[in-house]
């Protein structure tokens, strides 16, 4: 699991994919804190926090993550098994060991990702929140969890690239749309999107870290269908 | 214990049938050879009993284990898959490295080189795969098959697309392998290959065994005629058509010359008939061979 893991992990950071990645992350989040720093006040009523650099990275992560994430990792489980590669991994581990372990692989890279682009932010908001650094990661934990879930259940990568944008797209929207409509379907759907839960008007904001197990789900979901298939 | 037993394995994507009510026994410490066309469903049999897809129905056992349990069995089977891609940003070494992390193996850096040394991948070592041959690859898969010296291997084609060198490198290395008492499961088109190399054969096709057993059982299962070649002194026109004449009840057919002649029976008790006609008229034989069916000749007769 660890090894699969370690492999994916070197295998994105081995890329220029995360220093730009790292790059936009600071850079957007510099820019958003200034723009939010002009609505500051209509903000907290929002309750979407004080501080302006950490509002600006939740406003890109929010935002953006989701295409990040697709477009890094939409065929972490696909391409290996379009290539072939993934008979040399099913061979010598289990199923699960492999799905855990792109799991545990992708997700360390954004772990890395965010904590870099917060660590660099240190000097412009003159402090670091773990809070958010933690809420900022199992935020994206979702999509990295749903990303491997659509990567196991899509056979070939250009359909998981193309699926993963358009959600990527529709869950921003339809997450954002449930949280001000009376729409039950539009509410349902909110439900299993992690804008709900990061939209709650709760001092510490507890119901993120309820997102935290959606990853958990996506996991297991993945396992399930990956130790069915045919490789 | 055998190394491998299925019971009628089965494998079906929507109507067609692929693998059909397949029983195999296969005994520890022999090189199998598995033969049969394209689409036969070689391939797919090896993909289900190495759990690489999943059987529609039947069952099987491995090292004396159920199918279902195979991925604790992981550290005794290698596997060289039929179609052989790798990770273009690694270098053999890193593939083996990888492979061997991946079943918990603690082999050094030596051990991994020797490997590679032993597929003739010597001086590819530290490049990267996206610059190896097709050939290439394919050493470096049986590399990652052998790495943890199993005590089943799967081989799936391993000579096809490699020069005729490498075929001989990995001849000698089936061979070395199987010595060790690791058993050797072979699938190939190369029928002069099964046959100098295994111990015993299977023909499987459209998804049916057709025939296993040792060449000998298979010969003499097959055979339809067997042919004689008899070098000798030289005979007169005359003594040529007094032996045709003499041979007459006992040849299916004979083709005698002035320095050799060939006689066709139709079993192996007769072939001492055939030379006492010989000695009887006083015709000195130099030599004498028995030409037997190849694997060949077997496997076109299936059809």
């Amino acid at each position: 699991m660890l090894t699969v893991g370690f492999r994916e992990f070197k295998s994105l950071f081995s890329s220029i994919r995360s220093i730009v990645i790292i790059v936009v992350l600071f850079g957007v989040t510099i820019g958003s804190a200034r723009l939010v720093r002009q609505f500051e006040a209509p903000l907290q009523e929002l309750g979407l926090g004080n501080d302006a650099y950490a509002m600006g990275l939740m406003l890109l992560l929010i935002l953006a993550a989701p295409l990040f994430v697709t477009s890094l990792s939409h065929n972490i489980v696909n391409k290996e098994m379009d290539t072939r590669t993934i008979r040399f991994l099913a061979t010598k581990t289990s199923r699960s060991n492999i799905i855990l372990g792109k799991f545990i692989g992708s997700f360390l890279f954004w772990a890395v990702c965010i904590t870099v682009a917060l660590l660099l932010i240190i000097p412009f908001s003159k402090s670091f929140s773990i809070v958010n650094l933690v809420q900022s990661i199992i935020f994206v934990s979702y999509f990295v969890g749903l990303t491997l879930f659509l990567s196991t259940i899509i056979p070939k990568p250009s359909l998981s690239m193309f699926l993963g944008i358009i959600i990527s797209i529709a869950l921003p929207v339809l997450g954002l749309w449930s949280a001000g409509t009376d729409n039950l379907f539009i509410k349902a759907v909110g439900y299993v999107t992690p804008y709900f839960y990061y939209m709650q008007e709760e001092s510490n904001n507890y119901y993120a870290y309820f997102v935290a197990f959606f990853p958990i789900l996506f996991i297991l979901l993945s396992v399930f269908i990956f130790r069915k298939r045919d490789l | 214990m055998e190394a491998l037993q299925t019971n009628q394995l089965t494998k079906t994507y929507g109507k067609k049938t692929v693998v059909d009510s397949v029983d195999l026994h296969i005994p520890q410490g022999s090189i199998f050879g598995f033969l049969g066309k394209n689409g036969a469903g070689k391939s797919t049999l090896i993909n289900m009993v190495t759990g690489l897809i999943k059987p529609s129905s039947g069952s099987f056992e491995v090292l004396g284990q159920s199918g279902n349990r195979l991925e604790s069995l992981q550290k005794e089977i290698g596997v060289l898959p039929d179609y052989s891609t790798f990770y273009d940003d690694l270098t053999a070494f890193s593939h083996l490295n990888y492979f061997q992390k991946l079943l918990k193996q603690s082999l050094s850096r030596q051990d991994i080189h020797r490997v590679l040394t032993r597929v003739g991948l010597e001086d590819a070592v530290h490049v990267k795969v996206k610059k190896f041959s097709f050939g290439m690859k394919k050493k470096l898969g049986i590399a990652q098959s052998i790495i943890h010296q199993p005590k089943l291997l799967f081989l799936d084609e391993p000579t096809s697309g490699v020069d005729a060198n490498a075929v001989l490198n990995i001849h000698s290395l089936i061979k070395e392998i199987a010595a060790q008492g690791t058993t050797v499961f072979l699938t190939s088109h190369n029928l002069n290959e099964v046959e100098k190399l295994c111990d015993e054969i299977a023909i499987m096709n459209k998804g049916s065994i057709q025939t296993q057993g040792t060449m000998k059982q298979l010969r003499e299962q097959y055979q339809q005629a067997i042919i004689v070649h008899i070098h000798h002194r030289s005979l007169s026109e005359k003594e040529q058509t007094q032996l045709k004449n003499s041979l007459k009840d006992l040849a299916a057919d004979t083709q005698i010359a002035e320095n050799t002649s060939e006689i066709t029976v139709q079993a192996n008790e007769l072939i001492p008939q055939v030379n006492k006609k010989f000695v009887q008229q006083d015709i000195g034989v130099f030599r004498l061979e028995v030409e037997e069916p190849s694997l060949e000749e077997i496997f076109l007769n299936l059809e």
